[in-house]
């Protein structure tokens, strides 16, 4: 069903402060719960998100292991309430707004610098700016984006209706969002490197069992094709080196993720992935910055463990205020 | 039951009664065997116009007020005006629901300041010199939290100059007008025809597309 929820309008939401105790980059799951703990205990705190808050977990058709909703809930109503929350507590959500920049200045100030070159500054920021849906690189990847190809079956699925689509990806998120297509779509085909899926088996039992389902494991798509738009994906059998065309109208892309956060430079340690290092506590080592969620290294990708460093980093970033007031 | 709930009314009728113009929401509309959300839409904007008195409802069958509907360039239903002090150009069509809500809401506010939310100087100034007509159409779903980001520029060009007529189309309402322009993903935005972005793209790359589609 519908519902109709207000995104804060960038030229109207926020204060019109631009210095607060903490800034929270990056809207997700991680940067709300932060929020609402960070609020609730009375710190003035700004999220600062580039698209509508909610981050991935909205883009998730249904969210089943969270806890306290015993059949589930749609990632955007989930991250709805959410929003409420800390909103309810004093938080201010600055949305389609992207930070470019992160200045540190002196223990006690950091500059946050946006798109729209407007500068806020704080005592304390996080960065919880998640990751985004990883590319395969083939070749029509990128000719074809929009036209047919997709990385949001959440958005695009609507379009495919009565259509028979292609899911790259069969672990967790490509089943998850496959069963949301299998609903829309006349057939859905997974295609999946591995020889076998590595996700949940609940995901597996009921895209597998669909009578409109077809897996092929063990197969390495080489090509997107089409004119104007898609019309086929190539792949080859990995066992026996066949190489097969399969005609389809819609190719779903669920090869995993990566991090976003070139726009950092070089300020904060990274793994070899871009993702952040911090200690148990978020602190990247930069004086007055810490990292939650999907950013961070060797995280697992789910919305509880974001949650938890939000929490986490919320309790440690109370105790840095209090030092700093001293 | 409403559609709205308080806190939605209480943060909306902030944000609207600081309109210096009232907002005219004119409305097309089918009859209800052929309009799966017509009747949700007028339910939604005749509470808007409770909620805040800078916002009025006019309401037209499609087919028996088929000159109201041409002088405002509509030719299909359910379908939205968005009119201020004059008419910006700002269309919606299909129901503006979940994310699409706050482009609506958008829509009105920059209608009824007549200002844009947000350009950059170089986008303005680059409108100021506009002397064609450019039609620029953004596909949505209600499902897509990037998509208000890229309906609300268009909604923000339409206000700011005559030139630009801004249409947003949620698209898996429309599914022939989905087809003829090939929209297999949202945000799509369409100008006069030929020039198409895919996602949401920045003032800048729009601004380049209208320039080569006028060239
Ligand atoms: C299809 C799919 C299904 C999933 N299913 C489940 C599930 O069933 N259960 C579960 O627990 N988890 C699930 N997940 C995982 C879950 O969504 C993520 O683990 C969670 O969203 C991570 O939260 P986060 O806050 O760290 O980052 P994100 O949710 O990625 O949020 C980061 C936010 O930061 C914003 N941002 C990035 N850069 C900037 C910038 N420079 N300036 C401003 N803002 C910025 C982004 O726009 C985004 O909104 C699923 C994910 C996907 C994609």
């Amino acid at each position: 069903m519908f519902d109709f929820k207000l995104s804060t309008d960038v030229s109207k939401g926020s204060s019109g402060s631009s210095r607060y105790d903490l800034i929270i980059v990056g809207g997700g799951p991680s940067g709300l719960a932060a929020a609402i703990y960070a609020a609730r205990d009375g710190i003035k705190t700004l999220v600062i998100e580039k698209s509508a808050a909610g981050g991935l977990a909205a883009t998730t058709d249904h969210i089943e292991n969270y806890p306290g909703f015993p059949e589930g809930i749609a990632g955007s109503d989930l991250m709805d309430l959410f929003q409420k929350q800390a909103v309810r507590f004093g938080a201010e959500i600055l949305e389609f707004e992207e930070v470019t920049r992160i200045e540190p200045v002196r223990k006690g100030l950091l500059r946050v610098h946006t798109a729209s070159d407007e500068v806020f500054e704080a005592k304390l920021v996080m960065l919880a700016t998640g990751s985004k849906p990883k590319k395969l690189n083939l070749p029509g990847e990128d000719e074809f984006y929009g036209r047919g190809l997709s990385y949001c079956a959440t958005c695009d699925g609507p379009l495919f209706r009565g259509k028979d689509v292609v899911v790259i990806g069969a672990g967790n998120s490509g089943l998850q969002e496959g069963v949301n297509l299998l609903s829309y779509a006349r057939s859905v085909t997974f295609i999946e490197f591995l020889p076998y899926s590595i996700a949940e088996k609940i995901l597996q039992e009921r895209t597998m069992n669909h009578p409109n389902s077809t897996f092929y494991f063990n197969h390495q798509v080489l090509e997107i094709k089409g004119d104007k738009m898609v019309t086929a994906v190539v792949m080859k059998d990995r066992a026996t080196g066949e190489v097969k065309e399969l005609p389809t109208e819609g190719v779903f892309i669920y090869v995993g993720y990566s991090p976003d956060t070139k726009f950092l430079g070089d300020l904060v340690e990274m793994n070899q992935w871009g993702y952040i290092k911090t200690d148990t506590q978020m602190w990247t080592g930069v004086e007055g910055l810490m990292a939650i969620g999907d950013v961070r290294a060797n995280n697992l990708a789910q919305v509880t463990v974001a949650v938890s460093d939000g929490t986490k980093a919320a309790l440690a970033a109370r105790e840095y205020l209090a030092k700093l007031e001293e | 039951m409403a559609l709205l709930n308080d806190e939605i009314r209480g943060q909306v009728r902030e944000l609207l009664d600081a309109m210096p113009d009232v907002v005219r929401l004119v409305f097309f509309k089918l009859p209800e065997d052929q309009c799966e959300y017509c009747g949700v839409i007028e339910e939604l904007i005749t509470e808007l116009a409770e909620t805040s008195a800078r916002v009025v409802v006019e309401t037209h069958q499609l087919d028996a007020d088929k000159d109201v509907a041409e002088s405002y360039g509509i030719d299909r239903a359910p379908a939205l005006a968005i009119v201020g002090a004059k008419d910006y150009g700002l269309r919606f069509f299909g129901l503006p629901a979940n994310y699409e809500f706050s482009t609506l809401i958008h829509g009105i506010q920059a209608a009824g300041h007549g200002a844009p939310g947000q350009l950059e100087e170089s986008t303005l100034s680059y409108l100021a010199s506009l002397n064609a007509p450019v039609h620029y159409q953004v596909f949505v779903t209600p499902t897509c939290p990037y998509c208000p980001g890229a309906a609300v520029l268009a909604y923000d060009m339409a206000v700011a100059s005559d030139w630009v007529r801004a249409e947003v189309v949620e698209a898996s309402e429309f599914p022939e007008i989905a087809d003829r322009y090939s929209v297999m993903g949202v945000p799509l935005n369409v100008i006069n025809e030929t020039g198409r972005v895919e996602g949401r793209a920045p003032q800048q790359m729009i601004v380049e597309t209208i320039k080569s589609v006028l060239a």
